[in-house]
């Protein structure tokens, strides 16, 4: 027996265990979730600076790529490889095909489309001096940035990013954590981030960055309220809280926005519009809320606040609070798709049929179409970031308790009564 | 002895909401009793977690921890109280009679802890104790317990950790089959907590909330400006 054949009965053998089975796969998917949300964050940062580039009619981060100047110190020779190229394969050098070459650059470095700039701020901040105030309360000051980040990657564990697969060794369900009360404990840990900010403010001992903390302590819990309550009719009409069922009911019977097949085309799906979107738009706002963004970013409105409750911060610090804020927003846009646009799934019965062909090929595919809708909601984030102005303080608050709080209480009543009517 | 990872986790969380609820006592900053409580909620909500009910744990960590200690937090920090001064008065009477209050709100809900506890079920076979345990929760019905399940958790750490329920009760009885199994774990306690809520105890819950409605009328109408003419 080969050495290869003993590793291999070894493998099975340890994916026979179904203790051993559930642990590896965990890990597994935890890896994996972690990393598409890392990766969303650096990504999300440059979709945001590129997008508002494009809004404010200007190129934004699209230089940073791979010099070639670095090639030539590791031995290349070659001055300018793209003209070695173009004799190589005999193209005259005025011909289109070099021209558009050199438009996009390909003489001067490998094009990533300025998706370096996110890695390259992200080791700048690394390799800045720290600097600590000497009149902060250091414990608190230290652990802030760390409550700020950590939430967010936390609650991604009940997320579903595919549907299951069935191996000789036990079914996987491509969620890290499948329980029974998805969205609120994506809301329960989501909401601990308050915890961050508000130390950050206190913790700095200064004055305008305590206001945003404060700022962003009332904001948050004024707009937790409204959120929970947004989405009643929501598991009124799933009558579940675990959010692979509520994906896979979407998958099979229309997203919940867009009920065209299987029993969405139904006049009672059609009637469950109306409640459906007015807590969509609730939900949405409030999601805007909670990541503290514009037109919400009461914490850091920089005209009354300095910076709001980060001023006192440097280094990696300060960017762990921006990763944290960022992160927020992959979570709260994944949320909205999953609960909202269908999560995963690829829709118009796609779903079933491609799972008929392969699973894996199946999961492979909505894997990619949650990446694509999660994108999509990202880039909506960001748009409407740079296309509307800030509220005023008090008029946030206006909105959360007197417009979204009874808008939302009323919608589940109006949701209740189109249930009652429409059986 | 081997004992379970869902015991080992139990009594961890356990000892950190002892801990903590401690710290919230002895800490001299107010800021850190505030955070000392929320870290002691947080392990409450954990162990909850560990015996199934989850729906209990995340409503802990929703209702507690994510909003009535932060607006503590807002308030003490709002008010800046300062580190609390050393009582340099010292007298044995002051300081008996400072206790006294906090023994007998102790006391009384120790009592009342005990007295719920001696009447559960199979409270009086005092040589197991963990199967009192299990016992009770599947008299209080908060999570749905399979007979299999229960009778080996009776042997201390017997039981699988109850990481993946479909597993665990596949070990504990081999000849069950994959469907049974998920399906004894698939019931949702926010299903259970829910129909015995709003059946048994409908009426409390009613009067419940329309204690907490006059609070927040009362609230508005404390917290609104009176106008001048």
């Amino acid at each position: 027996m080969s050495l290869f054949d003993t590793i291999w009965n070894w493998c099975v053998d340890l994916l026979s265990n179904e203790i051993w089975f559930y642990l590896i796969t965990t890990v597994v998917k935890l890896v994996l979730m972690f990393a598409v949300i890392l990766a969303f964050v650096g990504l999300s940062v440059w979709i945001e600076r590129r997008v508002a580039g494009w809004i404010q009619d200007r190129p934004g981060p699209n230089r940073a790529g791979i010099p070639l100047q670095l090639f030539r110190q590791f031995g290349s020779k070659e001055k300018q490889p793209l003209k070695e190229w173009l004799h190589f394969f005999g193209i005259p050098e005025t011909c289109w095909i070099a021209k558009l070459c050199t438009w996009l650059r390909l003489d001067r470095e490998i094009p990533t489309f300025g998706l370096m700039q996110p890695c390259l701020d992200g080791g700048k901040l690394f390799l800045k001096q720290e600097l600590t105030p000497s009149y902060v309360r250091k414990i608190y000051f230290t652990i802030a940035p760390m409550l700020v980040l950590g939430p967010p990657m936390v609650a991604a564990a009940v997320i579903p990013f595919a549907s299951g697969v069935t191996t000789k060794f036990g079914d996987i369900n491509m969620v890290v954590a499948n329980i029974g009360i998805g969205p609120l404990w994506i809301f329960a840990i989501s909401g601990l981030s308050v915890y961050g900010l508000t130390l950050a403010g206190w913790s700095s001992n200064s004055k305008y960055p305590f206001l945003g903390g404060l700022r962003a302590t009332a904001q948050l819990i004024s707009y937790e309220v409204a959120m929970g309550l947004s989405i009643i009719p929501l598991l009124m009409m799933f009558s579940t809280l675990n959010m692979q069922d509520i994906v896979q009911y979407q998958a099979d019977n229309g997203w919940t926005l867009l009920p065209l097949w299987g029993e969405g085309l139904s006049w009672q799906r059609w009637a469950m519009l109306l409640p459906l979107g007015i807590s969509f738009i609730i939900f949405v706002t409030c999601v805007f809320a909670e990541a503290n963004r514009t037109p919400f970013d009461m914490a850091e409105c920089e005209t009354d606040l300095v910076g709001g409750y980060h001023s006192e911060y440097s280094s990696m610090k300060f960017a762990s609070f921006f990763m944290g804020e960022y992160a927020a927003m992959v979570i709260g846009s994944a949320l909205v798709v999953t609960l909202f646009l269908g999560g995963w799934s690829i829709g118009f019965g796609a779903d079933a049929a491609l799972h008929s062909i392969c699973s894996w090929l199946a999961v492979f595919c909505q894997f990619i179409m949650f990446l694509i809708k999660l994108v999509a909601f990202v880039v909506f984030f960001v748009w409407v970031r740079w296309t509307l102005p800030r509220f005023r303080w008090d008029q946030v608050m206006k909105l959360g308790w007197l417009v979204f709080l009874e808008l939302a209480v009323a919608n589940i009543f109006l949701t209740a009564a189109v249930l009652y009517f429409i059986k | 002895m081997d004992f379970a990872i869902s015991s080992i986790l139990f009594y961890a969380f356990a000892a950190m909401a002892l801990i903590c609820a401690c710290c919230v006592i002895f800490a001299s900053n107010p800021v850190t009793s505030a955070m000392s409580m929320a870290l002691c909620f947080a392990a409450t909500a954990a162990v909850l977690f560990g015996m199934g009910a989850q729906f209990l744990g995340i409503v802990q960590i929703i209702v507690y921890a994510g909003a009535i200690l932060v607006l503590f937090l807002f308030v003490v920090m709002m008010l800046d109280i300062k580190t609390e001064e050393e009582d340099n008065s010292f007298s044995v009477w002051h300081s008996l009679l400072r206790m006294a209050p906090g023994v007998l709100v102790a006391g009384v809900f120790g009592a009342m802890v005990f007295l719920a506890a001696i009447k559960l079920p199979g409270a009086t076979e005092w040589n197991n104790p963990l199967c009192r345990a299990w016992n009770a929760m599947s008299e209080l019905c908060v999570g749905k317990q399979e007979p299999t399940a229960q009778a080996q958790a009776c042997d201390f750490g017997g039981a699988l950790p109850a990481l993946n329920p479909a597993a665990a009760a596949k070990m504990l009885n081999p000849e069950i089959s994959q469907q049974d199994a998920a399906a004894a774990t698939s019931i949702p306690d926010t299903k259970l907590l829910g129909q015995r809520l709003f059946s048994q105890y409908n009426i409390a819950f009613v009067i419940l909330s329309f204690a907490l409605l006059a609070g927040t009328v009362g609230a508005v109408a404390l917290s609104r400006k009176i106008s001048k003419d």
